[in-house]
């Protein structure tokens, strides 16, 4: 493996009254890999990728980011990567060109360099028509790709997305996966959570996969398959983190169309 | 340290678009002082004749500096609640994500009030010269209004970007709007504190809004040489040092 883009070693998070939500993960991702990162609701996938951006401060552990540590090199860390989270937070008051504008300010590119990711990111997520519109007036669907947008816009290293087709009809999960295989095929790092395995199986060459604040099984699909023997990665999911679903992924699962056709 | 700059410019632009969208959330904090400057003056005008009231004012020009003083006082409260939906629908986080120096966040939604304090002091102003009050201390007394609505503004802001960083809680921010009066009401705001009762004249003594009203009104009736505009300058300075180190404080128990 060439010198990983993202280490984790050991991490940990307690939060105060003394929920463990991550309890010793230790992970690498090489450059350009899409890796994806797995588990129940619940299991600590979020606590993880918010550590891994400083959203979360942890408990103890060692991350390290493009050979870079949060303590002393925090700017440079977001300089570099790009974070689409699970809440999509948009500025309601401010239409998508606006707040794309905005962002390259603030991530201090160019003026020229502003305008050319401003139509380039807007024509990716197809949003183009409607750029001058509040973001307040979007559906879901064009929130979530706006926000995949937002996160682009100083062109990362490394991409964390946490859970960034959910809710999404199959039209627009599609849309975000084709968007997600052309950015990693670009040779952009993708470290991606959730817990839809088809969205995993289509998209990851490497998984990990969490429950209860431990990565409980690490490989590519294949590997796992093979190793849990398992008829797929599904299996693999249900036999590593037990056999019945959270209650909240039976519910997510109820009001998914996508996840209800392959139940 | 260009970045730094660069950064407050780029949020303070962001937050100075907020005070007008959508532009029918600017009129609640300009009807308000508007109305009731035009029906106290007008109702209270015989107020002025009460043996113990200022010598040679009219009940209007003794209420003018309200007008003034409360159009930023209803306004300030703007910042906290922007700040608080930030922070609930998620933008907050992707704000301190970035490479940008924090505090820039907090000074942002700072140079929006004062903004907002000049726009809507600006609109009252006007108002109340065509119905013919006069600024007395003349064009320097006039920026240095400015200068106190601005300082008094910002401070009394971060009432509410302390309860928003605090308690992250919309609901609540936003009911933080109730606090504006008793503390605009229990002043010298409508009666010089001669005239008011005993109990009222000791509340007013205490609360650090008397002395910044005074301040606006010695401006609008005198002059430079009245103690009045040192006292409003001092205690919105103060108050102004002490919300803002408050705030500072929050912000970065709130970003840890």
């Amino acid at each position: 493996m060439p010198e990983p883009i993202i280490s984790v070693k050991n991490l940990k998070k307690t939060y105060p009254g003394g929920t463990e939500a991550v309890r010793g993960v230790s992970f690498e991702v090489a450059p350009g890999e899409f890796f994806g990162f797995l588990g129940p609701n619940g299991a600590g996938k979020t606590t993880t990728i918010n550590m891994l951006v400083n959203l979360v401060k942890r408990t103890s552990g060692e991350i390290i980011i493009d050979g870079l540590t949060l303590e002393k090199n925090a700017r440079e860390i977001y300089q570099r990567v790009g974070f689409a989270m699970q809440e999509v937070g948009l500025d309601e008051t401010a239409t998508a060109r606006e707040m794309l504008q905005l962002h390259g300010r603030l991530y201090h590119l160019p003026p020229e360099r502003i305008e050319q990711q401003v139509a380039k990111l807007l024509k990716l997520v197809e949003l183009e028509k409607v750029a001058d519109r509040y973001t307040h007036t979007y559906s879901g669907g064009m929130r979530r790709r706006f926000d995949l947008a937002l996160s682009l816009i100083h062109e990362p290293k490394i991409l964390f997305l946490d859970e960034p087709t959910q809710g999404l009809d199959p039209h627009a999960r599609q849309l975000i996966w084709n968007h997600l295989r052309q950015l990693n095929a670009a040779g952009m790092t993708i470290f991606l959570t959730t817990h839809f395995m088809e969205e995993a199986e289509a998209l990851c060459q490497r998984v990990a996969i969490m429950d209860k604040g431990l990565i409980v099984a690490e490989g590519t699909v294949e590997e796992l398959v093979t190793q849990h023997q398992a008829k797929n990665l599904e299996d693999v999911f249900l036999k590593t983190t037990g056999s019945t679903l959270g209650e909240e992924d039976v519910i997510a699962n109820a009001v998914d169309p996508y996840a209800r056709s392959r139940m | 340290m260009t970045t730094f700059f660069s950064d407050w410019y780029y949020l303070s632009i962001r937050s100075i678009k907020q005070i007008w969208r959508p532009l029918l959330a600017l009129i609640p904090s300009l009807f308000i002082p508007i109305f009731f400057f035009l029906v106290n003056s007008a109702s209270l005008s015989s107020f002025a004749r009460v043996p113990g009231f200022p010598a040679n004012v009219s009940y209007r020009d003794f209420i003018a500096p309200i007008a003034l003083f409360s159009a930023v006082f209803f306004s300030s409260g703007n910042a906290g609640i922007e700040l608080v939906q930030d922070i609930s629908n998620g933008y907050f986080k992707k704000l301190i994500i970035m490479p940008i120096h924090r505090l820039t966040i907090i000074l942002g939604k700072l140079t929006e009030v004062a903004v907002h304090a000049v726009f809507q002091g600006m609109i009252v102003l006007v108002l109340l010269m065509a119905v013919g009050v006069r600024i007395h201390s003349g064009f320097f007394g006039l920026l240095a209004i400015f200068a106190l609505l601005i300082l008094f503004s910002m401070g009394w802001s971060c009432v509410s970007m302390i309860f928003a960083l605090r308690t992250q809680n919309a609901r609540l921010v936003q009911s933080m709007f109730v606090i504006v009066f008793p503390f605009l009401y229990l002043t010298t705001s409508q009666a010089p504190k001669n005239l008011l009762p005993g109990t009222f004249a000791a509340i007013a003594t205490y609360n650090p809004v008397t002395y910044v009203i005074e301040g606006v009104r010695a401006l609008v009736l005198t002059d430079f040489s009245n103690p009045s505009v040192y006292k409003g300058f001092l205690i919105a300075g103060a108050m102004f040092f002490v919300m803002i180190s408050i705030t500072l404080a929050s912000f970065q128990k709130a970003v840890k």
